[in-house]
């Protein structure tokens, strides 16, 4: 009988020499979404902290340890780390010309592509990171309609700009955040109770397609919520952004607000849409065109060729692809060996969210403590999965790395059996 | 960005609170206290908190509210009671003037050694039993300070709307510990451990603990590092680390 070798541990003292290092010079090591500290990564001796190289659906630490990456650098990596044919088209540009006095014709392209692709679009402003997407969307809105008031759902992450962050986070002041108002996800009566009290006043709601919130399930839009939402927002002069900076073009290259039956005003896309390369965009109908070119906003780098090139090569791959409909089933296939591997061992794990943006969450004790530690012993084997955020799906994924995973997956529940006898 | 009612409340369950802990912990602080009979000591703030301190036997005990005490102290405003604590308002009895000398001599002498742990002169710190008497003070005052941000001042209660239910250890490795217990958005602080708790935020030792009291190494790093450590609902924690952003700037 042939007995199956366990699967290498990983260690990472390279990885944590190199962040001493980093300490010195780096505030807090690694600051913002990939840093340590974020809680992402319990306990942190799990995780590794800095790539030396990347192909495909994997990455390498500075250790040499492998992993099959569902972090996908928190969503950009869609086709696969270094795919041949964006990363030719965006070095064929470089030859060309990148940041110039004027720009390169390929800012065209990429609108004329985005608004060709993208089911709500008849213009598309361009940008560097999602957070400018939603700032400018956010401006737009505010331009079109004169009024200053916003409407987040309760859970949202838009960004990293004052006007998106929370009254208690550093560095942020009351006046920063004081036209925001907050209702809860799938509460249309919520939501029209907000409106009523200040009539006039909203400029916009701003949602993500759905809500990927940590520390719970992640829950998709209640039957009708969205054509609700739609309606009240044109009854209203509101204008509706929806911030498609995470989901985008993993659900449909349409848009997720396609996806789900209904017209945004304003979509919002960075993470998708060059396969890694540094471009956001926003689009918007059009009558908010004149709103969008009346703004003070732009960057030294916003209207560099070489992204745009690589946008154009990602999306039309992702078409010839059809990138959502693999997302979709490969993700189907993972979360259901995944559910099986933890019930194998009577554990359950909840897999939420739609299939191609998937979110774990064992749901056997209150504290997460056991879903840390399963996370744990998934990283220390090679998968690379976070404790509290969606996971991506990317193209380059094959079965064998879907059941690679599974494998890993079981023997960490089996680990996580044997260290607590008391659960029965 | 501070207000004086929230002020009041750390001054009076952290601060005057603390005076629990000295009277158990500092071995100097049990022969200050020369009373042979229970006293009861009433703070009574107008719009703000009240509260008993009880020295018997060396030892101290808080509890809240002010009925039945032998020297009452009232003051008309939190600003008036937050002097007293800094030292510019000098309290008038409205009750139990026989205990004058008590107030004066012994309960003068109790704060100002509780002043010496808090804000030790750094020779002091040289001292192994001082440093980790001084420390261990902080911790609890630290630890009840969290709780009256979050019930009080008006960027904590923001905060406090995020947490869900459920018990915080916020503990030193090996050492001691403060339980902070969330529930319907209320947090208490209870100064010692638990077994229940929902998450932890643990200090791998009582030096890095003192360290980052001082302000001496950065708090996000030291996670990184896994110096310190965190466990179970994170976003508890995060919100702890708001609510902490909040202590510094009332304790300064």
């Amino acid at each position: 009988m042939a007995v199956k070798k366990p699967t290498k541990i990983n260690t990472y003292e390279k990885n944590i020499e190199m962040f001493e290092r980093a300490t010195k010079v780096i505030p807090s090591g690694l600051y913002g979404h990939q840093g340590p500290a974020e809680g992402c990564y319990i306990p942190t001796s799990a995780f590794p902290f800095f790539s030396q190289k990347a192909q495909g659906s994997y990455f390498w630490d500075l250790d040499g340890n492998k992993f099959i990456d569902y972090m996908c650098a928190y969503g950009p990596n869609v086709l696969g780390y270094n795919d041949p044919d964006v990363d030719a088209a965006a070095m064929e540009q470089a030859k060309i010309e990148n940041c110039v006095t004027c720009p390169s014709t390929k800012i065209v392209e990429f609108a004329e592509l985005l608004v060709d692709t993208v089911n709500c679009a008849d213009w598309a402003f361009m940008a560097k990171n999602g957070n400018d997407a939603t700032s400018g969307a956010v401006l737009t809105a505010r331009a079109a309609t004169h009024r200053k008031k916003i409407i987040f759902v309760k859970g949202y992450y838009h960004g990293v700009s004052a006007w998106c962050q929370k009254i208690d986070y550093p560095g942020i002041t009351p006046e920063d955040v004081c036209n925001n108002l907050y209702v809860d996800w799938n509460d249309i009566d919520g939501l029209k109770k907000v409106v009523e009290e200040n009539k006039g006043e909203i400029a916009a709601f701003i949602a993500m397609p759905y809500l990927h919130g940590n520390f719970f399930d992640n829950i998709l839009p209640a039957e009708g919520y969205w054509q609700q939402v739609r309606d009240l927002c044109t009854k209203e002069g509101i204008v509706l952004i929806i911030d498609d900076v995470r989901a985008g073009f993993r659900l449909d290259l349409a848009g997720s607000d396609h996806f789900y039956g209904f017209e945004a005003d304003i979509i919002c896309f960075c993470k998708a849409l060059a396969n890694g390369w540094n471009v956001s965009a926003f689009c918007g109908k059009d009558w908010l065109k004149d709103a969008a070119s009346s703004l003070s906003y732009t960057g030294s780098y916003w209207m560099s060729a070489v992204p745009f090139a690589a946008g154009i090569a990602c999306i039309n791959k992702m078409k010839k692809l059809n990138t959502p409909k693999q997302f979709r089933e490969q993700g189907i296939q993972l979360a259901d060996g995944l559910k099986a591997a933890a019930a194998n061992n009577g554990f359950h794990l909840t897999v939420s969210g739609e299939p191609a943006l998937f979110y774990l969450m064992l749901h056997d004790d209150d504290s997460l403590m056991l879903h840390q530690e399963w996370i744990a012993e998934c990283v220390k084997r090679g998968i690379f999965f976070t404790n509290h955020h969606n996971h991506f799906m990317n193209a380059s994924l094959t079965d064998d790395d879907i059941k690679q995973t599974i494998d890993v997956a079981e023997e960490a529940f089996n680990v996580l059996r044997k260290n607590h006898p008391e659960l029965k | 960005m501070t207000d004086q009612k929230t002020l009041a409340y750390i001054n009076m369950y952290a601060i005057l609170g603390a005076l629990e802990n000295l009277c158990e912990l500092a071995p100097e602080a049990p022969s200050l206290l020369t009373n042979t009979k229970p006293i009861k000591i009433g703070f009574e703030v107008k719009g703000g908190p009240s509260a008993t301190l009880t020295f018997a036997n060396g030892k101290c005990r808080m509890d809240q509210g002010c009925s039945k005490v032998d020297v009452k102290l009232p003051f008309s405003s939190c600003e008036k009671f937050n002097g007293l604590i800094d030292g510019t308002v000098t309290p008038i009895p409205s009750k139990g003037f026989t205990h004058i000398n008590f107030l004066l001599k012994d309960f003068t002498a109790l704060t100002d050694l509780l002043n010496k742990y808090l804000r030790p002169d750094p020779a002091d710190l040289e001292d192994e039993d001082f440093f980790n008497i001084s420390t261990k003070i902080m911790l609890g005052v630290i630890g009840v300070a969290i709780s009256q941000i979050a019930n009080n001042d008006e960027i904590g209660k923001f905060t406090a709307s995020n947490i869900v239910d459920g018990n915080i250890l916020f503990s030193i490795k090996d050492g001691p510990a403060v339980t902070i217990r969330c529930k319907d958005h209320h947090l208490v602080t209870v100064k010692c451990g638990c077994d229940n708790y929902r998450a932890k935020m643990e200090f791998r030792n009582i030096k890095l603990a003192r360290d980052l009291f001082d302000g001496k190494v950065n708090a996000v790093a030291c996670i990184g590092k896994g110096y310190i450590t965190m466990q179970g609902m994170i976003s508890m924690l995060d919100n702890l680390n708001r609510l902490l952003d909040r202590v510094a700037v009332y304790l300064a």
